[in-house]
This record gives C-alpha cells, structure tokens and sequence, in this order.
C-alpha cells in the first residue's frame, strides 16, 4: 500500500490528466520517437532513446531492437512484456551495461550508460547463484567491490536474506534449496548493493505456477519497502499488469514498442478484481484475439 | 552386518572368479609350474619379499619417482593449463602442440628421453612429469574454458575484483574436472612409470619385475603385477575419496 512517497508523487503527476475509475484509466499511447519523450525525460532517471541493436547472424543482419525510446521515473515499476524474439532481454542487457555496442543513447541519472554500474542491478532468468558459496556468501559477493566494512557487510547481507525469508537458510548451497528460494536469494544479491534501478529478466519464467505467483507478491512488497526504480522483463501479461505502473508492450521482428499501457490500479492489486482484469485483457488482446 | 555384505558382495565376485579360475588353470598342470604361477606360490613369494625387505625398497623407489614427477607435473599443468585458457595469445601458440603432443603416447618417448637424459633416476621423473603435466594442463584447460560465461557476467555486474574472480569463480568452478584430471593423470603416471622400470631401472617396482622375468622368477613378476593393481587401485579410491570430501557441493551438481 505505502509507496515510497518520490514515486508515489510521480506517479500520479504522470496519471493527472487521467483521473482513474479504473476502466477508463486504461490508456494506450502510441509511444514513439521524440515528442513524448521530451515531456518524460525531465524527472527520468533513465532514458532510453531510440536504441537500436543488430546482431550479426551468419554474415546477416538481424535488427533485434529497433527505435526503442522509453522514459523511467524514479520509483517507477516498468513491465516490459512481449513474446520470445521482441528483444526484450537485449533492452535489459544494454541498460545494465553488458553490451555496449548499439545505436541510440541510453542514459542513466544523466550519464550515458557505458559497462555496469553497481548502481544498476539485474536479475537474471536463471538464478545465476555460485554453486560452491552458500547463501549468504553468494549475496555477500556483490558487495566484494563496495567498499564496505566486513561487518557492514555482513550486517547488511544478514538483513537482505532476512527480508526476502531466508533467514535459516544462510548457510545452506544452492543445491539444498529451492527454486524459488534460489531465485529469491538472486533478488536479495542484487539488492543488497542498493541500486538505484534494479532490472529482473523474467526472473520467475523458470519456475512452477504457484511458486510464480508467491514471488510477485514478494517482489512487490520489496519494491513497496525499498523503492527501487525497476524495470521487469517478462512474457506473464498477468505478472506485468501485477507488479507494473506502466506495460510496455513490445512486438518482434524487429522489436519494438507497440504501445505503453497505464496501470492506474491500488496496490495490492486484486488479480480477479474487474479492473485487473480488463487491464490484463486489453494488453493480452495485442497476443491473442480475446472473444 | 547383512547390509554390508550385500554392499560389498557384487564387488567381490569377479576379483573372486579370476583367483578361481587362476587357481584352478595353475592346478590343471596344463603349463609348467615355472610359467603359470599358482595364486598360493605367489602369495607365498609376496610373504618372502615383504619379509626380506625388498619389495618396500622397490616400492619406496617407485613411489618417489611417482610422487615427485607427478607433483611436478601436475602443479605446472593446472597453472598452464589456466594460463592457456585465459591468454589468447599462449592459447595460439600452445594449444596446436599440445593437442598434437596428447595424440603420442607416453610410451612412445621412452628411447628418445633413455638417448637425452639416460637411464638415471631424472629419465624416469621426467617421463612421469610429462605425463601428468600433458593430462592435467588440458583438464585445467578444458575446465576453464567451459567455466559458464554466465558466471562471468555475474562477475561483471558485480565489478568482481581479479582476485575474488580467481578465488570465488574460476577455481571452484574448475576444481571438479581438474581433480578429474588429476586422478586419470595419477593412473597414468603410475602405469607410465612402471613400464619405464621395466625399461631401465635399477630398482622400483618394475625394475623387480624385469630382473624376475630374466631369473625365469614368474612367481616375482605375479607379485609385481598384483602390487601395480593394488597401488593403482588404492590411489584411484583415494583421489575418488578426497574428491567428495573436497567438494561438497559437486555430489548435487553431478546428480
């Protein structure tokens, strides 16, 4: 319920012109090129404009992003969905600083983004989680470059693994845990340094239905607690109306937005609430016919 | 007590059915005594040898060559074979050789290396040595190179300093295969060495068996076959032992 009161205040400066009964506050807009961007980027932490990456594939070209803009507040929660292909992992990968060659600028708190920052956090698909530390040593390894004192380190590795419920398992390897927890102690290595955004590559896509969705209500409580700007990749439209301020909804081939969708809901969101559930129909619509 | 036994049961069989059928070859009197040793004359040279001292003096000699050759090799293999997996440039220079070196079989060396270095005790280190570095540089090697590069750019979001990327990625993630490396290196080191004491020697294990095999000693040449087995067996066991203990977390990874 609590935002932080930044994004809260944000937020609903981006949603004043749609005052929201739910239905109506429903917007698309056709997100493109410069015009809207102007209006966006002067409280944007994070600007992406008109990024374009083309791969090299058997001495063909292969545009996986084209002409990608999109304007982050600070505190906002982006969900970025679309099918496998629409280049929505790459987006990520260029805005945490993986991969440096692209067209476009991408700038973070008005630097262009060149290499990772520890100020940017990503999750990846795969919990990503070295098999030889346990928990608490993994999550304790983003913070080897921090400059910290070992025991504000462990201090602060101590109170992540307890915010994400692992407290008894500090001292387990990642084979002796979960799925779920594995992933969750991934969420926790990444937000232990604090970042300033935090960017989740589908980060539940490996894991079973039931356990999927305890995880985006944990994810969205940690961002209700923490306050973290995120940006969410994902195919789960219901996962992105879920935990999203804003849908972009993005198509492939090459990939690009479609358009940007409003999720002007309260959280918690009700997920068989009628609002969710036009929200989530009108953004599965750009997938599938819904009669 | 029956659960032991059960667990150890199939194990037994075979090592069982050949000292049968040993026994029972040898007490058919189809070969002459002198040629086809029967398992009791053996066990009782290996009593005599044990008692008179002189298989511990051959087994000590061996050992130190094993032991030192393969130390040697084996330290400088992990670190090449790291070396070569991180440096394009030592990759471009070694790898071709290298692959091509692993084709020829150590044996094949042997009267090159008598000519080079003779028949002393640094012909024998030496060829043990390149066994073990040739097999442990290309685990080392392997092992690196398939280190996921998905830990890598875990690495790299989390600005991982060199020496954390040393200690808490690269050698972990490649302890299992090299220690995989190592085990076959030591079997090949060991059946390496003893054919070289075969070869030239003036002690060792299989210097005791050449010097049996020229007294028309069967029952001596058996015992050096059995002991070799044995040893090799034993090491095998051993490394397998250290390998679970030493890396706790492979049993899951493997399973």
């Amino acid at each position: 319920m609590s935002r932080p009161k930044t994004a809260l205040s944000v937020i609903n400066e981006a949603h004043a012109d749609h005052p929201g009964d739910g239905l109506t506050s429903v917007r698309s807009s056709g997100l493109r090129g410069g015009q809207h961007l102007s209006l966006a980027t002067a409280s944007a932490v994070l600007a992406v404009e008109g990024v374009s990456k083309t791969f090299q594939l058997n001495g063909k070209a292969l545009t996986v992003l084209s002409d990608f803009s999109l304007a982050v507040s600070k505190g906002e929660f982006i969900s970025i969905v679309g099918s496998s292909g629409c280049g929505k992992s790459t987006l990520l990968r260029l805005i945490a600083g993986l991969d440096s060659s692209y067209d476009g600028n991408i700038v973070w708190l008005g630097e262009q983004v060149s290499g990772t920052s520890l100020d940017r956090g990503l999750v990846f698909q795969e919990h990503r989680l070295f098999p030889w530390l346990t928990v608490e040593q993994n999550v304790a390894l983003a913070l080897e470059s921090s400059g910290l004192t070992q025991q504000e380190i462990d201090a602060r590795v101590k109170h992540q693994i307890e915010l994400v419920g692992l407290s008894g398992f500090a001292q387990a390897y990642p084979h002796q845990i979960s799925g779920g927890m594995s992933q969750r102690v991934a969420i926790a290595r990444a937000l232990v340094l604090k970042p300033r955004l935090l960017l989740l590559d589908e980060p539940f896509g490996a894991l079973d239905a039931l356990t999927r969705l305890k995880m985006q209500q944990e994810l969205q409580r940690l961002w209700e607690t923490e306050g973290t700007t995120s940006i969410l990749v994902t195919h789960d439209v219901e996962e992105a109306v879920f935990l999203g301020d804003r849908v972009v909804v993005m198509e492939a081939n090459p990939g690009r937005i479609k358009r940007v969708v409003d999720v002007d809901l309260p959280r918690p969101r009700h997920r068989t609430s009628a609002e969710f559930q036009h929200i989530k129909d009108d953004v599965l619509s750009d997938f599938i016919e819904i009669s | 007590m029956t659960r032991d036994w059960k667990q150890f049961f199939p194990f037994l069989i075979s090592p069982f059915l050949l000292l049968v059928v040993w026994w029972w070859v040898a007490a058919a009197g189809w070969y002459s005594d002198d040629v086809l040793v029967s398992p009791g004359a053996v066990v009782a040279t290996l009593e005599e040898l044990t008692a008179n001292g002189e298989l511990a003096l051959h087994l000590k000699a061996s050992f130190f060559r094993l032991l030192t050759g393969f130390g040697l090799g084996a330290l400088t293999g992990v670190l090449f074979g790291i070396w070569m997996a991180i440096s394009p440039r030592v990759e471009a220079f070694a790898l071709p050789l290298f692959q091509g070196l692993r084709q020829v079989p150590t044996i094949a060396l042997i009267p090159i290396l008598i000519l080079l270095l003779g028949v002393d005790e640094i012909f024998k280190v030496i060829i043990v040595t390149k066994a073990a570095f040739l097999t442990v540089a290309l685990a080392a090697y392997d092992a690196t190179k398939g280190v996921s590069k998905n830990y890598f750019e875990v690495a790299r979001i989390y600005h991982l300093p060199k020496t954390t990327l040393y200690r808490k990625l690269i050698i972990p993630a490649i302890t299992p295969p090299v220690f995989t490396g190592l085990r076959i290196a030591f079997s090949r080191s060991w059946t390496i060495l003893v054919a070289a004491e075969l070869l030239a020697a003036d002690s060792g294990i299989g210097q005791m068996m050449q010097l049996g095999r020229e007294m028309f000693r069967l029952d001596v040449v058996m015992v050096g076959v059995v002991i070799t087995g044995l040893v090799g067996f034993s090491i095998d066991k051993l490394f397998k032992w250290a390998e679970i203990r030493l890396i706790p977390w492979q049993a899951a990874v493997k399973a």
